[in-house]
């Protein structure tokens, strides 16, 4: 429970300064990493993966949605009546 | 055959669950315990001690049926399936219920048999006994919607198997060889026998790894089975899929676009989904798409890497099914609307399940880093790169779900103040056995890569690769807090392709009703005129010659006829359950029949 106490402890604040300067620092570090195994262009942008992870995302939830939103979501009597 | 095994100082591994799961309703309490732990420990070791070669092989009319054939691919899934069933056990040793051991050991042993087949019967039978087993682990929620997907489990099942029989007889009859071989099929329509073979075979496996259009069945009944049930069924029937996939159809394009559809549309039905267990069925049918698309590629290293992630995945995922389950078993709820809150009284829980997010999200350190990212490079050695990206894309999605979306929503979110507390003592120690092995092989990986079928010249630490993941999965976690409220969970459920199944068999009804009626009122009297009264008049003629001569002798066999069945009569309750379980009986007695022959 320490964690958790030590979690709750610490303002969102200071927790979102954490998270986004860990943000800032892996696109700052993929400048200068050493690349072995490219495979295709997107291997050769410093910061692709963070970029594609960010709108894989964004996209994932949103046209997910919208699918669901077009009728695939129903009650959940539905096969009942 | 059991003497020739005992001679040659090993067994079956499947014998252990079989022969040992017969016992299990005539003990009682810790003995009891104590027994299915042993047995399924003994099954373990019993695959430690395991030759390669073909042992087993038994004479059956005329064909030559090969129950152990052991080579480097059998084994490594013999391995999992078998550590799998420890973990089971311990996480079920407390349910009160006989039937549901009895029917979880079936079912591991069956997957067991599936994976040392050596010809296409055996394989079938230990095939339809997995399904007949594990369908009890849906039955005994005792829920009416679990006996109806339990229902429509099976019967998605029997038409896989029936398609998968159609395809050994026609290769059979094309080949007149009835061993398990590589019979890949290519194209998307057979053009020959012999690829119509391969095309009914390759059918019948993916409707087990739960490949779209054929899928519907595994969310429909994971989060319908029993807490310990769907942690059983998360590892095995898919899983058994794959290895068979892997063996007899390895590089068959189909499975390519199909194994990346799957990836893709089980993390879209995962952002819809409200139900924990339900959510994470989807997320299973995602995973396996990795694992269908790599044997498409069939490369050694995509194999070796669809073999290592089938191994992890099952770790990780029957993991996660605990924890989630634990959720469920605790407070009788697995619905995400429903949760909240839960890190003050499950917080040991709320670990072990995060360590599962942490492994199937394929992080660095833990082992789903080790396994998928081998399948992936090798998609992006083989310059596929749509599939490279859309696999690419599958991950952010799996991470955002398994590993922050399902923790989320049970463990913060919104405080529901539900009553809770960590599960008992087993349920626990299993999950802590799980998370222990996907930390360890995240970390220690070489010991699984020297398991796989294939020599291995990969290295999943390298700084990019490493990095590349981070920025993954950390800027997909940016995108998940600043989306949380787009996300909040509703409460409904979505409709997959079995729609088409449930709802079309509700037309039939409709339709068939009138049409009765139509058969008993018309055609009922056209057939009376033109084919009974003939008929009647013809066996007037030859009941003459009957009575006279026939009867005496047949009077004493119809006699002893109608005792038997008015025995039998009362077998027939008319309840699918119980013919299931006849059906069950018959397959139990026939492997014990052949096992014990000498």
């Amino acid at each position: 429970m320490k964690l958790l106490d030590l979690i709750q402890v610490l303002s969102t604040k200071t927790i979102k300064k954490i998270a986004y300067s860990v943000l800032v620092l892996l696109i700052a570090v993929d400048f200068i990493i050493p690349r072995h195994e490219i495979h295709f262009f997107g291997d050769k942008i410093p910061g692709f993966w963070s970029l594609f992870g960010f709108i894989a995302c964004v996209l994932i939830i949103i046209v997910s949605k919208w699918i669901g939103h077009m009728g695939l979501m129903k009650d959940e009597n539905y096969y009942d009546e | 055959m059991m003497s020739e095994i005992f001679n040659i100082q090993f067994l079956h591994p499947s014998v252990f669950y079989i022969l040992g799961g017969l016992l299990i309703p005539f003990l009682k309490g810790r003995v009891k315990q104590g027994y299915m732990l042993f047995v399924s420990l003994l099954a373990f070791f019993a695959v430690v001690n395991l030759p390669y070669g073909t042992f087993g092989a038994y004479e059956f009319l005329s064909w030559k049926l090969t129950f152990l054939e052991v080579d480097k691919l059998s084994k490594v899934f013999a391995y999992i399936f078998t550590i799998m069933g420890v973990i089971g056990v311990i996480y079920s040793i407390h349910v009160k219920n006989d039937g549901e051991h009895f029917s979880a050991f079936y079912y591991v042993g069956g997957s067991l048999g599936v994976i040392f087949a050596g010809d296409f019967l055996t394989l079938f039978l230990f095939w339809e006994m997995m399904a007949f087993s594990s369908v009890f682990l849906i039955w005994f929620r005792k829920s009416k919607s679990s006996l109806d997907s339990g229902f429509r489990y099976l019967l998605w099942h029997v038409a896989g198997g029936l398609i998968l029989l159609a395809g050994i007889m026609l290769q059979y009859s094309v080949s007149g060889d009835l061993s398990v071989q590589y019979l890949p099929f290519h194209g998307w329509w057979p053009t020959d026998f012999q690829s119509l073979a391969s095309f009914l075979i390759i059918i019948g496996f993916i409707v087990n790894a739960a490949v779209p259009p054929f899928g519907a069945w595994l969310p429909d009944a994971y989060p319908a089975a029993t807490v310990t049930g769907a942690v059983f069924m998360s590892a095995f029937t898919t899983k058994t899929a794959v290895y068979a996939l892997i063996r007899v159809c390895a590089g068959s394009e189909m499975l390519i676009v199909l194994g990346v559809i799957m990836a893709i549309y089980g993390v879209v039905y995962a952002v819809l989904e409200n139900d924990a267990r339900r959510l994470l069925a989807y997320h299973i049918i995602s995973q396996v798409g990795y694992m269908v698309a790599g044997v498409g590629l069939g490369t050694p290293m995509a194999i070796n890497g669809v073999v290592a992630h089938a191994f992890c995945h099952i770790l990780y995922k029957s993991l996660l099914f605990m924890g989630t389950g634990s959720v469920l078993y605790v407070t009788g709820t697995a619905k995400l609307t429903e949760l909240g809150g839960l890190y003050k009284t499950m917080p040991r829980t709320m670990i072990y399940t995060v360590i599962g997010g942490l492994s199937i999200s394929a992080f660095p350190l833990f082992s789903g880093f080790v396994s998928k990212s081998m399948t992936v490079t090798a998609f992006g050695e083989a310059h596929l790169t749509w599939a490279f990206i859309a696999l690419m894309l599958a991950s952010a999605g799996t991470f955002l779900h398994t590993g922050l979306k399902v923790p989320y929503f049970i463990w913060f979110g919104k405080d529901q103040g539900l009553k809770a507390k960590e599960p008992p003592w087993n349920m626990e120690l299993a999950m802590g056995i799980g998370a222990l092995f996907c930390v360890g092989l995240g970390i220690f990986y070489k010991p699984l890569y020297a398991l796989l079928p294939h020599a291995v010249h990969f290295e999943p630490y390298t700084a990019y690769h490493t990095w590349e993941t981070l920025q993954l999965l950390l800027f997909t976690q940016l995108g998940f807090f600043l989306l949380l409220k787009k996300l909040w969970c509703e409460d409904t459920i979505s409709l997959d392709t079995d729609w088409f199944l449930r709802k079309g068999a509700k037309a039939f009804m409709w339709i068939t009703k009138p049409l009765a009626k139509i058969e008993y009122k018309f055609i009922g009297e056209i057939y009376e005129f033109i084919i009974q009264k003939p008929i009647m008049g013809t066996a007037k003629v030859f009941k003459i010659i009957d009575t006279v001569v026939v009867d005496g002798a047949v009077n004493g066999l119809g006699k002893l006829t109608l005792a038997w069945s008015r025995k039998i009569q009362n077998a027939q309750s008319g309840q699918i359950q119980h013919y299931a379980m006849y059906m069950v009986a018959g397959f139990i007695a026939l492997i014990v029949v052949i096992m014990v022959l000498p």
